[in-house]
């Protein structure tokens, strides 16, 4: 590939370890190019992108209750990024967190209205509420993980199957049943039963609770167990090479297994979070806005780095947040999505200046390799 | 001991031949092409002709260039500089369609074949004259009669992956004459192949020669070269070394072109072998495609032994080195390492009780190309102190052991973070062995040890595999390499079509006895048979 | 007996399937060619709300569906751009692109000025056969008692098949998509194939998305495809990449989402969440039988090349 300039001409060259600058730049440029397109879509529609984008980022993080309201919402996404980065390191493509994450709900609120109806709260129910959301997580995961370790099927469609099945068990359980989920005073219209007020999660300040801490330490210990134990170790030759890997004594099966499995309990761990967080009981309207898909981009944004992902998630969620305020001002709040949309395969498609290198070469003609 | 850095000196006298009146053009002429690869250049300024009607050799070792050399030629890669004349005509090849156009085919070593798709689906594939609605039967009708003119006779319905490799290949010739290619140019074709075989594919290019069509056959064995080409050139890092008539070239000058040193006189010390250290005993297991690929194996390395291995690629050599290191499950039989029975244990179990093992495909297997070399080095070790403390893995350990390997075995161009995949060949090699040889093991499996190196890491492989025997190691080596089976070997098997077919002592086997054996010929006058189990 | 439950609740099974058919049928090119592209949610809403605006304002329904399938290969092309000529990660392109598409859908769909949500298409089809064919027993509201679009789909999945299967393009786009590198040594244009491809698949997520909105619910809502075009990606995988079983599985998925309505007026409760979730789950028990068995799995596994980058000078 090579474009003529006169005497020079500019050529694409791939490249295997990017500089530290174009590191820094791809990025940059990216998102200053997805705003520019952004800017020229709310244009179009006759509204004015300066006051959109000063808008979205004063709701997003202008003073403290703007900030918490980010910071809750980036929660679920951190956990989320988290599930896709741990898989794709291995490239075990699992893009079930969406239904990780509601198997995990619905299981930490099973729990938790029965520790309750039981008489038992606090922090013993706390920790025994997430600890079945992440376990559920990985359980659902396991569904997919199963069939790809032993029969080699591919888990790109069965983790995405299993998404759906795990939002049509929530919505039997709060719409179709009356089960141990629903309240049973609200037979019009639908909703699930609270957990005991003992069991919700610390609340530092506004919105903010200790869920985000749970994410951010989930993160280095992540960041930590891939780059300093065995299981990380094992994890980055299988992702690297899965024959490699059986060579030098590794259990292939069981690191697809494990993989799947602790990616599914990230994500089952954000869906307990948002109960004892944010929800208090099992709402299937707020547990179906695809923070699963969006955790795989934040995964890609964040370049499978486990505490890249927090900056990315907060800054997405930055976005969402910024939702309601927007329409306040007559701007359709959409616009937020679709920006989010248009941002993401810019920021995806700027990936590519990494692996590549664009050089400024003399051409190289007829005459002078003739003359040589 | 070889000198292996001796600069080449310029033993050979380039013999250029000129094209003699009969034909108006030559079929091709390419003019001082130049290609490089990340700056490396793999063609420099060479230059190539060939006339219709005859077969020319292409002859150089791994890296010489006659793949790159060929690949510009069927239009694959752009070459830096030069020129291509087809038929006195100049021509700008930008795609192997281009190169087509013009009747210039190229059979590469990986084929190019899709397969899912039937013999007759590939033929039709990218073939101008296939009509827009693909018309089954008259394809496949028009397939098998081609392939009766040519020698190439291979089912027109059978699907690619049910068919053999020498079938393949019969496929990828059929698919370029029915393309009406006139040129041909066949990248190591025999590589693949039996002798038998080898000796069709033969029969074929003469036939298709004595066509009027013209063939460039690429090989890095003399005996196949003289036996079949009509011309041989010789390329040598990447630069011509000569053109000769073959009817006048000895297999001395030829070696000296290719090589540009004389061939070393194989070191012909010998340790004396200690007890059993593997031991192999009426071993079943099967392929890929769920066919037997190993047939009641026997087999036994004593300690301070090479035992070598000879036969054709796909006879079963991957299967039995698969099953001894535990990648792969036998299905009757044992395997002892010492005396204890490893049948059933884990490949961990087995690295764990000293089997070290080098993998024919390096870059995969035997590495994980895209990690760094330092995590490479550990891929064994990091179970154990100091690499790990209990789930920890120390990275500092890590790269601490990597360098004293670095050091201790001389891999060079090795830096920071860099992928593993971007050293050389022979560095990579060296690593491997470096990591499987730290590890103190009673018994290697080396499989395709010198497999695509350069002469010089060839020697350094095989003085590491020497010494290791000298240490006590006992050394499975499974090779296609005739002349590294005799020279290494203490004891030779042959595995064809998954059995052994004969012992061996190396003094006494010649490569007319070890053909034999690997195409499936039991030769009585070989006492070394009646050794068998005994 | 026309007026059977059980018969009327298929016919609407196939009414209901038709944009999954499309949708489904168009991602199935699409992956025929190596290029998986996760975003026919996205390109369904993305399309048929264009769609959809022509409608309200022009009352040709051709047209409409010709803009919408326009839009949605528009949609496809930023995939097609990226996984193909930038070689980034498919999942995450495609995944990307279901979250423009939605953005898009709500954006144009709640602008002040186009105030989608009161708008109502022009017109309607008709069923092509008169009456009397449509009372014909059995076959009369099944087979004859469509608009045109059904007629289509069932042209485009023959035509589907062909192509694909007897075809020298078909040929050449399934070499494509199980080989490329085979595919470029013959001449054959991998990154043209697959953008074409990608296209007519992002083309039948529109088309699909507009018959939709345009022809079954005659209104547009915020995530008003509720998934449908997650089920037409399913329906690929559940097809095993064949036209033929896509057309069936098409209309079992249609039926399994109005299942739980007949099953009430007959008497038996199964709740509609349960049934919604059934195409996926069958999806993963074809997947895992199909991967249980080689033999099936060498007819009716994915393309060898999914969703994995090419690039010709990788050495």
């Amino acid at each position: 590939m090579s474009l003529p300039l006169g005497a020079f001409e500019l050529t694409v060259e791939r490249q295997q370890i990017p500089s530290r600058l174009v590191r820094m730049a791809a990025p940059t440029a990216s998102v200053a190019f997805g705003l520019l397109v952004g800017a020229v879509i709310i244009w179009a529609s006759g509204q004015d992108p300066i006051l959109a984008y000063t808008e979205m980022a004063k709701k997003g993080f202008g003073g403290r209750l703007a900030l918490t309201g980010t910071l809750v919402l980036a929660t679920p996404l951190i956990l989320t990024g988290l599930a896709a980065v741990v898989a794709f390191r291995m490239k075990i493509w699992n893009i079930g967190a969406e239904g990780q994450l509601i198997l995990g709900a619905v299981a930490s609120s099973g729990l938790g209205l029965w520790l309750g109806d039981n008489g038992i709260g606090g922090p013993v129910g706390i920790v025994l509420m997430l600890g079945a959301g992440a376990l559920a997580g990985a359980l659902w995961a396991a569904l997919a993980a199963l069939p790809r370790a032993y029969l080699n099927t591919d888990e790109v469609i069965s983790t995405l199957m299993l998404n759906f099945v795990a939002l049509g068990i929530m919505n039997y359980l709060i719409f179709s049943s009356f089960s141990h989920w629903r309240d049973p005073g609200r037979a019009t219209f639908p909703v699930g039963r609270f957990v005991d007020d003992s069991m919700f999660l610390h609340r530092f300040t506004g919105r903010l609770h200790i869920g985000l801490f749970i994410a951010l330490a989930a993160a280095g210990a992540l960041w930590w167990a891939l780059r300093s134990t065995r299981w990380g170790f094992e994890v980055r030759v299988t992702g690297d090479s899965p024959r490699a890997a059986l060579y030098s004594g590794m259990r292939v099966d069981r690191k697809i297994l494990s993989v799947l499995m602790v990616s599914g309990a990230f994500a089952g761990l954000g869906g307990g979070i948002e109960v004892g967080g944010v929800l208090g009981n099992l709402d299937p309207r707020a547990l179906s806005l695809g923070v699963g898909f969006a955790g795989i981009v934040v995964a890609a944004l964040a370049r499978l780095s486990p505490i890249g992902v927090i900056p990315v998630a907060i800054l997405v969620a930055s976005f969402t947040n910024a939702k309601p305020g927007l329409q306040v001002l007559g701007i359709p709040s959409e616009i937020v999505t679709l920006l989010e949309g248009i941002l993401f395969l810019c920021i995806v498609g700027g990936e590519w200046f990494l692996r590549n290198a664009l050089r400024l070469h003399r051409r190289v003609g007829p005459v002078e390799a003739a003359a040589s | 001991m070889t000198d292996e850095s001796t600069p080449a000196a310029s033993t050979a006298e380039p013999a250029t031949v000129q094209a003699s009146g009969g034909e108006p053009h030559d079929a091709a002429r390419l003019n001082a092409i130049t290609k490089s690869f990340f700056g490396v250049p793999a063609n420099d300024r060479v230059d190539f002709d060939l006339r219709w009607g005859e077969i020319h050799a292409l002859l150089g070792e791994n890296g010489a260039g006659k793949s790159t050399l060929c690949s510009v030629l069927a239009g694959l890669y752009h070459p830096d500089s030069g020129e291509i004349h087809l038929d006195g005509e100049r021509v700008d090849l930008a795609s192997p369609q281009q190169a087509l156009e013009h009747g210039v085919g190229m059979v590469y070593q990986h084929f190019r074949l899709v397969d899912r798709f039937t013999v007759a689906e590939n033929l039709a594939l990218g073939h101008p004259e296939t009509g827009f609605v693909t018309s089954r039967r008259s394809l496949e009708r028009q397939v098998a009669e081609l392939g009766r003119r040519y020698g190439l006779e291979v089912s027109p319905k059978a699907a690619i992956w049910q068919l053999s490799v020498g079938e393949q290949q019969r496929v990828e010739i059929l698919k370029l004459l029915y393309r009406g290619v006139r040129i041909l140019i066949l990248d190591e074709p025999t590589a693949v192949l039996t002798p038998q075989e080898a000796q069709s594919l033969f029969a074929t290019m003469r036939a298709m020669a004595a066509d009027g069509q013209a063939i460039i056959f690429v090989s890095h064995k003399l005996d196949e070269v003289l036996e079949v080409s009509d011309r041989v050139t010789v390329l040598r890092d990447g630069e011509r070394v000569g053109s000769v008539e073959t009817a006048e070239a000895d297999p001395a000058t030829l070696a000296r072109m290719m090589v540009g040193r004389d061939l070393a006189t194989p070191d012909r010390t010998r340790a004396t072998a200690g007890g059993a250290a593997l031991s192999v005993r009426g071993l079943f297991a099967d392929g890929d495609r769920g066919l037997e690929a190993l047939r009641d194996v026997d087999l036994e390395v004593r300690e301070s032994q090479i035992v070598g291995v000879a036969g054709v690629a796909g006879n079963g050599q991957r299967e039995l080195a698969e099953v001894i290191t535990g990648l792969r499950r036998s299905k009757r039989g044992q395997i002892f390492l010492g005396d204890v029975d490893i049948t059933r244990a884990s490949t961990l179990q087995r690295i764990k009780m000293g089997l070290g093992f080098v993998p024919e495909d390096r870059m995969r297997t035997g590495m994980a190309g895209g990690l760094p070399l330092a995590s490479n080095l550990a891929l064994k070790a990091y179970r154990q102190p100091p690499l790990s403390k209990g789930p920890v893995v120390s990275q500092k350990a890590v790269e601490e052991r990597a360098r004293s390997l670095e050091k201790q075995f001389d891999i060079r161009g090795v830096r920071w973070a860099m992928p593993t995949s971007l050293l050389s060949g022979g560095n990579i090699q060296r690593a491997i062995l470096a990591r499987e040889l730290s590890a103190g093991p009673r018994v290697l499996v080396a499989a395709a040890p010198t497999r695509g190196l350069d002469v010089a890491a060839i020697d350094a492989i095989r003085q590491i595999l020497l010494d290791e025997r000298d240490a006590g190691t006992a050394i499975l080596m499974i090779s296609e390499d005739l002349e590294e089976i005799l020279d290494l070997s203490d004891e030779i098997v042959v595995l064809y079509e998954g059995r052994i077919m004969g012992r061996l002592d190396p003094d006494e086997a010649s490569p007319e006895v070890l053909g034999m054996l690997m195409a499936g010929r039991t030769v009585d006058a070989t006492p070394e048979t009646a050794k068998d189990t005994a | 007996m026309n007026d059977s439950v059980l018969l009327l609740s298929l016919a609407s099974a196939i009414v209901i399937g038709t944009p999954i058919l499309l949708a489904g049928l168009g991602e199935m090119m699409t992956e025929h060619s190596g290029v998986m592209n996760l975003g026919v949610e996205g390109m369904m809403l993305g399309g048929g709300v264009v769609g959809f605006w022509m409608s309200s304002q022009h009352s040709s329904v051709a047209l409409s569906l010709a803009v919408g399938a326009g839009v949605g290969a528009l949609f496809a092309l930023i995939h097609a751009y990226l996984a193909v000529t930038l070689r980034v990660n498919q999942i995450v392109s495609g995944l990307a692109l279901v979250i423009t598409g939605t953005g898009f859908a709500g954006f144009v769909g709640s602008s002040n000025d186009s105030a989608l949500i009161y708008a109502r298409p022009q017109s309607f089809l008709e069923p092509v056969f008169g009456e009397s064919m449509q009372d014909l027993p059995l076959v009369g509201p099944l087979v004859f008692g469509h608009d045109w679009v059904v007629y289509m789909s069932w042209g485009l999945v023959a035509a589907a098949a062909f192509w694909l299967f007897r075809t020298r393009a078909g040929l050449a786009v399934r070499s494509v998509g199980e080989d490329p590198a085979s595919a470029d040594t013959v001449g054959i244009s991998v990154g043209l194939t697959r953008y074409v491809y990608t296209m007519i698949g992002g083309a039948g997520a529109g088309m699909g998305g507009t018959y939709l909105m345009t022809q079954i619910f005659a209104t547009y809502q915020h995530g008003i495809t509720a998934g449908l075009g997650w089920i037409a990606f399913a329906l690929v995988t559940f097809a095993g990449w064949r036209p033929w079983r896509a057309l069936v599985a098409a209309y079992v998925f249609g039926a399994l989402r109005n299942l739980g309505f007949t099953l009430q007026i007959l008497g038996a409760s199964v709740p509609s969440d349960v049934l919604n979730a059934l195409p996926f789950v069958l999806t993963i028990v074809a997947l895992i039988i199909i991967s249980a068995r080689p033999a099936a799995a060498r007819k009716y596994s994915a393309p060898s090349a999914l969703a994995v980058p090419y690039s010709r000078e990788t050495r």
